[in-house]
């Protein structure tokens, strides 16, 4: 099976994170803790703790810890983690080098 | 949430004016409930930069409103429980032409006597204070008062101090409609959550302010005018503070000396502008657009703010760009923002359509806004940002 379900059945099923000093974005560094601060200061979606903590704000963009953020917000929240909507996508897909910008639209085109 | 039907006001809109808005009306005495159709700084105020930047402005009035809100922003440090992730480190604008550096120096002239405390750092200064800048700049014009902040943390920081003073903060609730009594005066708002009264409505939409003028058949002349961002990675800061360049004011007031420049410039409104953030990461800016409501990053565009900031700073091409994103500056037609009550709806009150200077004006706006509708004695003139230079009066 492909490793992306792998980090799906972790998150649903195995490891119930209860640590609260656990890191859950590693890339700004933001725990457990700071995470549950602002669904209780009002974060209600992945956006709203982004903003709050910068949890999913760093080089990965969210690729490794929206899945734990979901699940977290979902139980705070009592919803389907689901139903909670993605996180609002902007280019570029993968981090990528300032001078690779310079050249024309041949392959570029959006 | 229970709506408490006995609020002495309502605020519209959770950005950085709304946040200040509500912050100094709960901070009167007033009843005050907050607005917002998303979150806190889901609009504008989450996809700006965060320059406090006095120098780039007209100098006398519109400077001075930076000016004023940049001391207030140091009393705020004092008041907030929050770190809104404030640094007064000034800022430059590089010269790079003959017509630019003739520009800047009759301008400073002027800034001088304004009070502003703008100055003038030659060629040798420059590439000892900036190293990393390409060769063949002729100077800088810094402004050393000039400050960074993180504005979705100041949007954040102001809405939980209102909020500790007794203001009831609506997130996620979005108003539908606007309710008069029989003699025209604001009387509430509808929402999902069922109707709230109010003899007092602020609209703090930014560029969505014409939608709430609407339900008072007001034509506010806002229009969104696209700005897109580039995030550069967390990596050594190629420079301290806030770098633009003097094309930008050149181009703003006095665009004739901008023509003749690449095509793509003009077109997207690119200016350079550079700024390291608290988080470690950079900002490149800057664009201007009128592309409707579209918060999408353009490929074209983002493209043209890459290549003018690797023409300044050349040393910018081995980092990584790891997001962009887009915000909606509300445009005004004489560029200044309106903040005024409106006489032909009694209780309506605008705060909105500071373009690119909402984070940086921030302050004083929510200042004003409280003075007004209290009858107080404003701290600075209101007459340039009243309603009705927009509406056929005066």
């Amino acid at each position: 099976m492909n490793s992306r379900k792998g980090v799906n059945e972790m998150a649903d099923n195995k490891n119930k994170i209860d640590d609260e000093d656990i890191i859950i974005c590693r890339c700004e560094e933001v725990s457990k803790k700071e995470i549950l601060e602002t669904i209780a200061d009002g974060a209600r979606d992945l956006k709203g703790i982004r903003i709050r903590r910068r949890a999913g704000m760093g080089l990965c963009q969210g690729r490794s810890c929206e899945v734990l953020v979901r699940k977290i917000i979902s139980e705070q929240l009592g919803t389907n983690p689901k139903e909670l909507l993605p996180s609002t996508k902007r280019p570029p897909v993968r981090p990528i080098e300032l001078r690779l910008f310079r050249g024309n639209d041949n392959g570029f085109k959006q | 949430m229970a709506l408490n039907n006995n609020l002495d006001a309502i605020v519209v809109g959770g950005g950085v004016i709304g946040a200040s808005c509500a912050y100094f009306l709960a901070k009167a005495g007033l009843k005050v409930g907050l607005f917002e159709k998303g979150d806190i700084a889901s609009g504008a105020s989450g996809a700006c930069e965060g320059g406090i930047t006095a120098h780039d402005h007209q100098p006398g009035y519109d400077a001075n409103l930076t000016i004023i809100s940049n001391k207030m922003y140091k009393e705020l440090l004092k008041e907030l429980d929050w770190d809104i992730e404030y640094s007064e480190k000034g800022s430059i604008s590089v010269i790079e032409t003959e017509d630019e550096l003739k520009f800047t120096l009759d301008r400073m002239k002027q800034q001088l006597a304004c009070g502003l405390p703008v100055r003038f750092v030659d060629q040798d200064e420059l590439y000892q204070q900036e190293p990393l800048l390409a060769p063949g700049f002729l100077g800088a014009i810094e402004c050393p008062s000039n400050a960074l902040c993180m504005p979705i943390q100041v949007a954040i920081a102001l809405v939980r101090k209102a909020r500790s003073l007794g203001a009831e903060i609506h997130t996620f609730e979005e108003v539908n409609d606007v309710k008069l009594d029989k003699k025209g005066k604001i009387s509430g708002i509808v929402t999902a959550e069922g109707e709230v009264s109010s003899p007092i409505l602020v609209n703090c939409c930014g560029a969505w302010a014409p939608f709430l003028g609407k339900m008072v058949s007001l034509d506010i002349p806002i229009k969104p005018r696209r700005g897109q961002i580039v995030v550069v990675e967390q990596a050594a800061q190629v420079g301290h503070r806030k770098i633009g360049e003097a094309h930008y004011i050149v181009g703003k007031f006095h665009p004739e000396l901008a023509e003749g420049t690449d095509s793509d410039i003009l077109k997207y409104g690119i200016s350079f502008a550079f700024e390291p953030t608290a988080s470690g990461n950079m900002l490149l800016g800057s664009s201007r657009e009128f592309a409707g409501y579209d918060t999408r990053t353009t490929l074209p565009v983002i493209r043209a703010i890459i290549q003018r900031a690797i023409h300044f700073i050349p040393s910018l091409k081995y980092l990584h760009c790891i997001r962009t994103y887009a915000g909606l500056r509300p445009y005004t037609p004489d560029h200044l923002s309106i903040v005024s009550q409106v006489d032909e709806v009694p209780g309506f009150y605008i705060a909105a359509g500071a373009e690119g200077d909402g984070i940086g004006i921030a302050p004083i706006t929510g200042l004003l806004m409280s003075q007004i509708i209290l009858g107080q004695k404003t701290t600075i003139d209101i007459n340039p940002l009243r309603w009705s230079r927009f509406s056929g009066g005066y």
